[in-house]
């Protein structure tokens, strides 16, 4: 038999022991494991949302109120005025519409620049972009699954007859069901010449989206207002960081109680196992070799239980994530990190008793009834 | 041809060890030699001292002040004390101490974990031991399905697994009817004889004792027959 099997073999002398320790630290394994998959999650979805468009915030008309795809118009003219404000990368105009596209009564036609950086995001995955002020839009992958649509269909907007000429896609929701044209045709559909409904901006790099929104509040803010849903995302960021904080404080806990456990499983063991740990220094085992066996034997414990926990978080994770309406994502870095920090309590763990077990005299060890 | 030279398994002078910071004298200035090859016993009251002596030969002790010499080491200066229970020292208890979890066999193979062997040299050998003590079927199974003379057979059996130069035994029978005890006994004997390792039991029973080519007899950590050194004793017990 090998020391390694040995040392496997071991804990699970008082199975009853063995296993109230690894259920101990699979619970912590699970939270890590779980809270892991669903920050991720959506911090993914909400990268993918913040970066939809390209752009850190945007503009819309006084009265639009909270709606970023208000009704409201403001005049084309304002691009221009708020590309000037100090730490404005770009700025560029969309109009939002609702109207009658193909079967839906009221949807989201989305008019922009055809040659500018726009919604550069909306990447066309078929067929080619839309020209200007033609019959012709892009629409997302997600809408075009759903309604059966090819390219060189054609699709009844407004009372007129449009062509897809291609189709996008985007790990965004809201661009893959959406429907895209160029600026000057949703300004025609509305006989709105010189009308747009938002101004979508970016930032330079290494500016603050804030302070330039409020720059832009500042001076305009009579006319037109900043349009704090992107900012609203700047605040869920927070949130995802304190949700990320306070999943590492959840493991920290598990991690505590856990590590409390194994010491005290092992002092157990150790404890009962006296006269053996007499008898190993007996038979010549050096100090070495006994604090190898003991923390190994906590080692055993911990891996098994990150095994166990990295599963059960897993599967609890994604059986559990339609109905929270989440998309955990799990990278191999989450259970990595279950695995060293199930490896640093192991060690943590075993290492005062299997010292303890080291400094028992063997006389006395041997003495022991 | 040479003159076969015999080495002293044991050299003690002078050996003092107390306990409780001095209040409990458990060896109170012990002189004793132990030529390689013989076959001891170290006889006493409860207490006496026996197995503070014992544990001191096998350096599982320090003692307080004196010189102990065993198997030419001296272990007072050695520093790898353990390397040095591995290599000369095989220790018998009173209670067998097997470790129940595991099968027979691979008790035996738990002192050999000292040494960089192969599992299946391991297992070999260990094998060849059970065999020895008339144990090979039982390789297999766990120590608690032994009875308590085949537990002490694996015991001894381990205390063989690294060829040591020394067998100390404390009370080896002493929870053993005298039936079984004799046949641990005479199992002991004859392996002391066969592999010429240097046997020394602790015992309190006198007929256990007299086995011995002689016998040492302690009381208050002090022998009390130093000429027993000379007076070898001769062997009439039939076992
Ligand atoms: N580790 C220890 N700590 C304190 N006192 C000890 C220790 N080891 C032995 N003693 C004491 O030293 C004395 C001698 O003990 P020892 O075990 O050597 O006696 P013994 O002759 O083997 O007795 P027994 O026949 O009962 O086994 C006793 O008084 C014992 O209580
Ligand atoms: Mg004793």
């Amino acid at each position: 038999m090998s020391f390694l099997k040995f040392i496997i073999k071991n804990p699970f002398r008082r199975k009853n022991s063995a296993i109230m320790s690894i259920i101990g630290i699979a619970i912590g394994i699970i939270v890590i494991v779980a809270l892991g998959g669903i920050t991720d999650g959506l911090i993914n979805t909400f990268e993918d949302t913040i970066h939809a468009g390209g752009a850190d915030f945007s503009i819309a008309g006084k009265e639009t109120g909270n709606s970023a795809f208000g009704t409201n118009t403001i005049d084309s003219s304002w691009t221009d005025k708020i590309k000037t404000v100090p730490g404005v990368d770009e700025a560029y105009p969309i109009y939002v519409v609702l109207t009658s596209i193909g079967d839906d009564y009221m949807k989201t036609l989305i008019g922009v620049n055809s040659n500018g950086t726009g919604l550069a995001d909306i990447s066309v995955k078929e067929g080619r972009i839309f020209k200007d002020n033609a019959n012709e839009v892009i629409i997302g992958n997600i809408y075009a699954e759903d309604n059966d649509y090819k390219i060189g269909d054609t699709i009844k907007i407004d009372g007129e007859n449009f062509e897809v000429v291609g189709i996008s896609e985007t790990g965004d929701q809201s661009m893959a069901s959406g429907v895209f044209t160029s600026l000057s045709k949703v300004q025609d559909l509305m006989d709105n010449e010189d009308s747009i409904s938002n101004i979508y901006v970016k930032v330079k790099k290494g500016e603050d989206a804030k302070k330039v929104a409020d720059r832009i509040d500042k001076k305009y803010g009579d006319d037109i207002q900043t349009i704090t849903s992107v900012m609203e995302m700047g605040q869920m960021a927070k949130m995802l960081n304190m949700l990320q904080a306070s999943t590492w404080a959840i493991s920290l806990l598990a991690i505590i109680i856990g590590g409390l456990g194994i010491i005290n499983t092992m002092l157990m063991s150790v404890f009962e196992r006296t006269r053996e740990i007499g008898v190993l220094k007996a038979v010549g085992w050096s100090n070495t070799k006994i604090l190898t066996m003991i923390i190994g034997e906590s080692l055993v414990i911990t891996i098994v239980s990150a095994i166990i926990g990295s599963i059960i978080g897993y599967y609890a994770c994604v059986i559990l994530a339609p109905y929270m309406k989440i998309t955990p994502l799990f990278t191999p870095k989450i259970f990595i990190q279950a695995f060293v920090i199930a490896i640093i309590v192991g060690i943590i763990g075993g290492l005062y008793p299997a010292i303890k077990a080291v400094k028992l005299p063997p006389t006395e060890a041997l003495r022991y009834e | 041809m040479n003159e076969v030279i015999i080495m002293n398994a044991v050299e003690i002078k002078d050996l003092y060890k107390s306990y409780e910071k001095g209040k409990i004298k458990a060896l109170n200035g012990i002189n004793l030699t132990i030529k390689e090859g013989e076959f001891v016993s170290i006889i006493g009251p409860s207490g006496s001292g026996k197995s503070t002596l014992l544990n001191m030969l096998g350096a599982l002790d320090i003692p307080d002040s004196g010189k102990i010499n065993v198997a030419g080491k001296d272990l007072k200066s050695d520093k790898k004390l353990n390397k040095f229970r591995s290599e000369q020292i095989g220790f018998i208890f009173q209670l067998h101490n097997l470790i129940p979890n595991i099968t027979v066999r691979e008790n035996i193979e738990i002192p050999m974990y000292t040494q960089k062997l192969s599992s299946s040299k391991m297992k070999e050998r260990a094998l060849k031991l059970l065999e020895d003590v008339g144990l090979y079927d039982k390789a297999d199974i766990l120590p608690s399905k032994l009875s308590g003379g085949e537990r002490q057979r694996v015991a001894i059996a381990r205390a063989l697994a690294n060829n040591p130069s020394i067998i100390l035994a404390d009370e080896p029978t002493g929870s053993l009817d005298s039936k079984t005890s004799n046949k641990i006994l005479k199992l002991l004997i004859d392996l002391h004889k066969d592999k010429k390792v240097t046997l020394i039991i602790v015992t309190h029973d006198m007929n256990v004792a007299k086995l011995a080519n002689r016998f040492i007899e302690v009381l208050d950590g002090e022998i009390i027959n130093p000429n027993s050194d000379k007076s070898l004793i001769n062997n009439q017990i039939n076992i």
